[in-house]
């Protein structure tokens, strides 16, 4: 009854407040833009319904993050409000219990979030249903799809959320805690996805966390939905949905548990939490000395000179900077919270500072990454911050008045500014203390991995320099919010509205950073770049930002709320009062701040270089086909020869390249113009020829330029064509500015140089977009049918396997500098101050061109083949000083790669082989033809000297090495196959030759992971495949399977083969079709099936051993029976699955006890190919010792997504 | 240095019009505002504390105008508002402290000795340490008027200050406002009758917005002198009495009622002549006998 009566009474009380109303109108239409802004283009693109369930499942998880932290004080109020009201002296001693009064009243607290979160359908009805949609992508309205939604996402979130919100506000009895609560969950279970998600990449604990059902919607599982199940598919409540759903509503219920045990009718003594520990002994105030109190106490206040000048301002500044930042870092929300995050951080960062399974050096730059985020950015943790600063901004403004010293305060001498300076000054040394933290923490986790070069400068300067500011602008605009709306909980409201404002703002299609306030281009820090040039654009747009800032304070300053007048025309009346000369000079100023730093930037950005939009980018490449696709199979000559002179200016951030090309016509027709294509942000100076020619079109908007040839190029005959590029940077972009040349460090490709004939690569090529565009559907990759010699026609540096040319350059850079380009050093010498290196290459080389200049230090050593195996190769390691971690075990893989390789591949073409460390944040390598580079990150590799663990660099650079070996592919269906695929196999090879069996095993469990790269069932054959499972997966294992099966040398034996048919690059490439003939010439008839299932098939095996049992023989041996299931299936693109029937030799095997934790087998008792059928059998072998383990297929040789069900533990029957 | 107020009229948002034309002229010294609950005396007093806004009307003090030199007014303004409170986990010390920096005395020596002096003053020194969420009610408004001491304002502005207080603290609590008195203008608001005689040497009366009396106490009282007339009587004689009488107040006396009239004579048997008290004038001024309101009426007749 009484439980009833509280919670009919708080909804009813709720159901009149305005803000109930307020929160469920902002739902509603963020749930609209939500729809319309990001689903509504997609839709039409994807061919999938406005209204179709995935649409509204992920409208409803996100705008629900919004719920989560807007409608905090829904819960809180209902929690707190008799404490924040003083009525709790009435309501504590009514005969109500507690389970009543709690239960009560969190009810309605989940009832009415419920009901507020209801909003959520009703905005996408009016998103679906309003004008301004193509009826076409509407589908039929399903209550189910909106049903499941609710139910499934909606309400667990809201229950999970009511629940935190609730204890939160009700144990630390004031309203606002809720949102402590929330920004913490927020924090734990958002930053907690991205840190292990995104960072770590474990999607599976992720996906625990997941409290919103935030990764379940943005999961592989979900968006890789086609369209058509988009459109159809209702959400189910099963896997890990169901399982974060559990797990989280587990949570809540505990949360309650504990809130209902702790919670007590009680007054509550004020004091600090640990002041149950430092208990006073004086906790009793003597009474005042009642008895004298008639005799006149004279007054000896002594008389104090007051003093108002700048020096008192600026003693009241620092007085309310001091006393603002000790109560918020007093606070239970405060510093003890903050301190808590970094260590929470710490933990994760220490657990997780690995790469594919390979522990990372702790190196500060990297560190760094996660312990900054620019402010702009939601795919980070940090984005805490900005919701505390709110928090804060919200505690400090209403400080006084919610002490009820208000109007002592405000009736004190202290001028507006003071007040708002203070309190700003208050925030920002909390914020400071909070770049102190987490400067500790990063030394903390160095420390605690044994790594000691603390670059504690590289720290001030980044937390303090460049990420402390960016949180400082936010500070003032949180401020200024607060101070301008006279309402708490709605300056909270619109604070993080505005901050939602600074996230979303791009996907809202506003991505001038002039226009979104405190953005900016991003700062970019590398060991070996430094900062380069990207801090001065940063510092630009702060300043600028810097000057709004101070508008805004003048506003917050004229509308500052003082006294008891908060009406608007009173407020705005005393704005008018405090508009004085000195207000209006400094607003003048910031304005002329704002209009001069606004002005430069956008001469920088808009004037200087051009600012195009995504949207014109589409555009401009719709715009290219449109004018240009008609030269798309005009026969062109073929590049066959490069010589630059590239003259690198690191300091001014310049690249002069004066080059000709040599060019055939390899067709059979004659040629009489030719085609250039130019690049955008270079200038391309005149193009000249060795023969009359006269240019026709000269488009540099669109980058392509035609010249008509007097005497037409004959079949056979060449000409060359001579060119020049200035890159040489023109102020800065909205981006910012360009990293490929900088003046520690740079790092460009031939993307700078003009490339012959129309460019297939620069057209649309979604088919949503080209759609959207008028364009034709066009095939993404020529087909394996149609891969015959019109792949190779398509000349141009975009398919690099067509063509290989000679290359020549001679590369100049400052003189501590060491410039790298393709080819061997003929000579380096120095002139007027600088360095040249002259480079040619040896054997023609694939057209993919990189060029590097920085202070390497260089590493030098020789190869020498076996006899007979070609000639001795030079081995060079361009790499930073300090990097230098790994250089013994990369150069174990290079000399590795080329014994195994010379021997089963054939010997290698050059020389010489370079490693190059390029600038820049990555990990990756790239292999060119001679020339590795490997990203800076790739050096923090740190396998350390465990014997059991995986060496991830040497294995990756196994890999790099194998592509020496590559075969120059025809830009057709299946080509990873050919190159991926084959690389892998390679260094498989490889490490099985160095490492020994058991450690290409651990490289094998890796590959079986589902990260990074999950597996994709539904797909084409390997020959025709494309996708990256394929690539780096399943090609790898199908090689390595046909090797298990007919041994190593045939399948290299193919290789070989196929890389000495193409050992001239001449065209046409090579296709996966040329593979396959290769190896069905090595492949016995007995395994043709094989082959075809493995590569011509999109085949799985499913091989189970339902149960193995071992049983003691007489004579003392075991027998050991299996019961199998064996299954083998292909699945289309479509996910239609084929059972195909097995009659094939499968191994199974049979082990000793290992005796250590881990995957790896025991002894191996027993393993032998048996014949399988499909369908449940049983096999019985007998082996000499008692078994542990048994199962068929037990490496996993075949394709076998399920690897957890292939060998069982067996059962000893005595 | 005197306050001058001049027709200042309020009316709020809600349409209640809180004051009415009200001029009156606050001389150095202890000043009551003597209202019912609701008179409109806060709002008085915290227009005279710069923190409102009158619609129409100025306010000087001295040649400062309140409404529109609010910074200059604040620094000579000390202000106890009617209702206040205090950050729970700070000390005494430390927040008066806080205050006297807010309040324009940078140097620590200084502040450091007026603090003291304040806490002794307040009988706060001993619990100087004590934070102030443990402070009594009596200990909290104590520590409010050392806030508003801060700085020997020439202005002080105290709304309601006995409120709460027990017998003990209000009465030292009046002689720490009288001694101030003799250095500035205490303007003191109260509904307690006792408040004003005991201490102010000028007084206003205030009902519904309206100035109805400006007196100096001991004058009013004097000019009372014989046209107050008690009585005591059974309760149910009340209404007749009421009827045949201009009764100002009724009080109860061991169980019986004792009923004050005004009277420029004798009301007739059973009445006694009265010793008049500010009590008195009060009444009677809110019941129409003297003051504005009485003007009022005997205009139209």
């Amino acid at each position: 009854m009484k439980f009833r009566e509280i919670f009919r009474f708080e909804l009813a009380y709720q159901a009149r407040r305005l803000s109930t109303w307020l929160y469920f109108a902002l739902l509603a239409v963020v749930a609209f833009l939500f729809v319309r802004g990001s689903y509504l283009a997609d839709a039409l693109y994807a061919d999938f319904f406005l209204n179709s369930p995935f649409v509204i499942a992920s409208t409803t998880v996100f705008v629900g993050l919004f719920w989560f932290l807007l409608a905090a004080p829904v819960a809180g109020e209902l929690a707190a409000r008799d404490v924040a009201t003083g009525m709790h002296p009435l309501t504590y001693t009514a005969p109500v219990p507690k389970a009543a009064y709690l239960g009560g009243r969190f009810l309605a607290a989940l009832v009415l979030n419920a009901l507020l979160l209801l909003a959520v359908p009703l905005g996408i009805m009016l998103a679906v249903y309003a004008s301004g949609v193509d009826p076409e992508i509407v589908g039929p309205f399903r209550p189910a799809a909106y049903l499941t939604a609710y139910g499934f996402l909606a309400l667990p979130n809201a229950f999970v959320g009511t629940a935190i919100q609730f204890a939160w506000a009700a144990l630390g009895r004031r309203a606002i805690a809720s949102y402590v609560g929330s920004v913490l969950l927020f924090f734990v279970a958002y930053g907690g996805m991205i840190i292990l998600g995104i960072f770590v990449g474990r999607q599976d604990l992720a996906a625990l966390l997941d409290v919103f059902g935030h990764i379940f919607i943005t999961s592989d599982a979900v968006l890789g939905w086609t369209p058509i199940e988009k459109s159809t598919r209702l959400i189910e409540l099963e896997g890990p949905l169901l399982r974060s759903r559990l797990m989280w509503i587990g949570v809540a219920l505990g949360t309650l548990a504990f809130t209902y045990g702790r919670f007590r009718f009680a007054h509550h003594a004020p004091g600090p939490w640990w002041s149950r520990i430092t208990r006073r002994r004086d906790a009793h105030a003597p009474t005042p000395a009642g008895v004298d109190v008639a005799r006149t106490a004279p007054i000896s206040v002594p008389e104090v000179r007051r003093t108002f000048g700048f020096a008192a301002y600026a003693r009241q500044t620092l007085a309310i900077t001091w006393t603002s930042f000790r109560v918020i870092a007093k606070s239970r929300g405060g510093l003890v919270l903050l301190a808590g995050i970094a260590l929470i951080a710490v933990r994760v960062l220490q657990e997780n500072m690995e790469s594919l399974g390979t522990p990372l050096l702790p190196r500060t730059e990297y560190v760094l990454t996660f312990l900054t985020a620019p402010l702009t950015s939601f795919l980070t943790p940090w984005v805490i911050i900005p919701l505390l600063i709110v928090l804060y901004a919200g505690e400090l403004v209403w400080r006084e008045r919610e002490a009820g010293l208000g109007e002592i305060t405000d009736a004190a001498p202290v001028p507006e500014w003071v007040l708002f300076l203070g309190k700003f000054l208050g925030l920002g040394l909390i914020l400071a203390a909070w770049m102190a933290i987490l400067t500790v923490a990063g030394v903390l986790i160095q420390a605690s991995m044994g790594y000691d070069r603390f670059e504690f400068g590289l720290y001030l300067k980044v937390l303090f320099g460049l990420q402390l500011p960016e949180y400082l602008l936010f500070a003032v605009l949180a401020l200024v919010v607060q101070g301008v709306v006279n309402q708490k909980y709605l300056g909270h409201l619109l604070a993080l509205v505005a901050y939602a404002c600074i996230l979303f703002a791009a996907r809202l299609g506003i991505g001038h950073n002039l226009l979104v306030y405190g953005s900016a281009p991003h700062w970019s820090y590398t060991d070996m770049r430094g900062f380069g040039a990207t801090l001065g654009p940063w510092l630009w747009f702060m300043l600028y930002w810097a000057a709004w800032a101070l508008l805004l304070v003048m506003a917050a300053r004229l509308l500052w709320v003082r006294g008891m007048e908060t009406g608007p025309r009173a407020r705005l009346q005393l704005a008018r009062g405090r508009f004085t000369r000195p207000t209006a000079g400094i607003a003048a100023a910031a304005a002329g701040l704002v209009l001069s730093l606004g002005g430069f930037i956008f001469y920088n950005t808009n004037v200087l270089n051009e600012y195009v939009t995504p949207s014109e980018r589409l555009e401009r490449g719709a715009e290219y086909e449109r004018r240009y696709g008609r030269f798309a199979n005009v026969p062109q000559p073929r590049l066959a020869g490069t010589r630059l002179r590239v003259e690198i200016h690191p300091r001014r951030r310049e690249v002069e390249i004066r080059g000709t090309y040599l060019l055939v016509n390899g067709t059979a027709a004659p040629i009489d113009s030719i085609h250039v294509a130019t690049t955008a942000g270079v200038q391309t100076g005149a193009v000249t020829f060795d023969r009359a020619a006269a240019r026709v079109l000269a488009d540099d908007d669109l980058g392509h330029r035609i010249y008509a040839l007097r005497e037409p190029l004959r079949p056979g005959d060449s000409l060359r064509l001579g060119f020049t590029v200035n890159v040489e940077p023109r102020g800065f972009r909205n981006s910012g500015v360009s990293r490929a040349v900088a003046a520690n460090s740079s790092f460009f490709t031939n993307d700078f140089l003009p490339a012959i004939g129309y460019q297939r690569a620069r057209e649309l090529f979604k088919p949503g977009e080209r759609r959207a565009h008028g364009l034709a559907a066009r095939r993404m990759f020529p087909s394996l049918a149609d891969a015959g010699a019109d792949v190779t026609g398509e000349a141009g540096r975009d398919f690099t396997g067509a063509g290989r040319v000679a290359f020549e350059a001679v590369v100049g850079t400052d003189a501590d500098q060491v410039a790298v380009a393709p080819g061997a050093l003929r000579r380096t010498w120095t002139q007027g101050g600088r360095r040249y290196f002259h480079y040619a290459t040896d054997a023609p080389i694939g057209n993919e061109l990189r060029f590097f200049s920085a202070r390497y230090a260089v590493h030098r050593e020789v190869w020498n083949p076996p006899a007979d195996a070609g000639r001795p190769v030079a081995i060079e390691v361009y790499h930073h000083p300090r990097h230098a971690a790994n250089l013994g075990r990369i150069l174990r893989s290079v000399r590795a790669s080329l014994d195994h390789n010379t021997r089963a591949f054939g010997p290698y073409p050059h020389a010489y082989i370079r490693l190059v460390e390029n600038p820049g944040s990555g990990m990756g390598a790239h292999a060119d033809a001679t020339t590795i580079d490997y990203t800076e990150g790739f050096s923090r590799f740190n396998p350390g000297d465990d014997p059991k663990a995986l060496d991830m660099p040497f294995a990756v650079m196994a890999h790099e090495m194998a592509h020496q070996w590559g075969v120059p592919y025809a830009h057709a269906e299946g080509a990873p196959l050919l190159s991926e695929s084959f690389a892998w196999y390679a260094a498989m090879g490889v490490v099985e030759e160095t490492h020994g069996r058991e450690h290409l095993e651990r490289l094998r469990r890796f590959f079986r992971q589902p990260t990074p790269i999950p597996p994709i069932r539904q797909s084409v054959p390997l020959l025709r495949a494309m996708d990256p499972f394929a690539a780096y997966r399943k090609g790898p294992a199908a090689l390595f399977a046909l090797g298990e099966y007919m041994g190593e040398e045939r399948v290299n034996l193919a290789w070989r083969r196929l890389i000495e048919t193409h050992r001239s690059g001449a065209p046409p490439g090579a296709t996966t079709l040329d593979l396959y003939r290769e190896l069905q010439a090595v492949t016995p008839d007995s395994l043709r099936y094989l082959l075809h299932d493995l590569f011509a098939a999109n085949t799985f095996w499913e091989l189970e051993t339902e149960r193995a049992s071992a049983k003691q023989t007489a004579a003392g041996a075991w027998q050991v029976t299996l019961r199998v299931n064996a299954r083998k299936v292909t699945v289309n693109p479509a996910g239609v699955e084929t059972e195909v029937r097995m009659d094939e030799w499968i191994p199974v095997g049979v082990f000793a006890p290992s005796g250590q934790q881990g995957p790896e087998f025991g002894e191996t008792l027993y393993l032998r190919g048996h014949r399988i059928r499909s369908g449940a059998q049983t096999i019985t072998v007998t082996v000499p010792k008692k078994p542990s383990d048994a199962g068929i297929d037990p490496y996993l040789v075949l394709i076998d997504l399920e690897r957890f069900d292939n060998v069982e533990e067996v059962d000893v029957e005595s | 240095m005197e306050l001058h107020i001049r027709d200042v009229s309020k009316t709020y948002p809600n349409g209640v019009q809180a004051l009415k034309d009200v001029t009156l002229t606050i001389p150095a010294g202890m000043y009551g505002l003597l209202g019912p609950n609701g008179a409109g005396k806060s709002t008085l007093m915290r227009i005279l504390a710069t923190l409102q806004e009158p619609d129409a009307g100025t306010v000087h003090l001295g040649d400062l105008d309140v409404v529109r030199q609010k910074d200059e007014v604040r620094k000579t303004l000390g202000y106890l508002p009617q209702e206040f409170g205090v950050y729970p986990r700070v000390s005494a010390e430390e927040l008066l402290d806080h205050f006297a920096i807010l309040k324009g005395i940078p140097g620590k020596k200084a502040r450091r000795k007026v603090v003291e002096a304040l806490l002794r003053q307040t009988n706060l020194w001993e619990v100087r340490r004590q934070k102030l969420g443990g402070y009594s009610g009596g200990m909290r408004q104590r520590f409010g008027v050392a806030v508003a001491l801060l700085g020997n304002p020439r202005l002080l502005i105290v709304d309601e200050p006995t409120a709460g207080l027990d017998p003990a603290e209000r009465v030292r609590f009046l002689n720490l406002l009288s001694e101030l008195g003799e250095n500035s203008a205490v303007i003191l608001s109260t509904h307690i009758v006792e408040d004003v005689s005991e201490l102010c040497t000028r007084m206003a009366i205030i009902d519904r917005g309206e100035i109805l009396l400006e007196a100096e106490p001991l004058g009013a009282i004097e000019e009372m002198r014989g046209k107050i007339w008690r009585s005591v009587i059974e309760k149910s004689a009340l209404p007749e009495v009421e009827r045949a009488h201009a009764v100002i107040s009724t009080k109860l006396l061991a169980g019986r009622t004792v009923v004050h009239v005004h009277a420029d004579a004798a009301p007739g048997p059973g009445f006694a002549a009265a010793e008049p008290d500010l009590e008195d004038v009060y009444f009677a001024t809110m019941a129409g006998h003297i003051g504005r309101r009485r003007e009022r009426a005997a205009v139209p007749a």
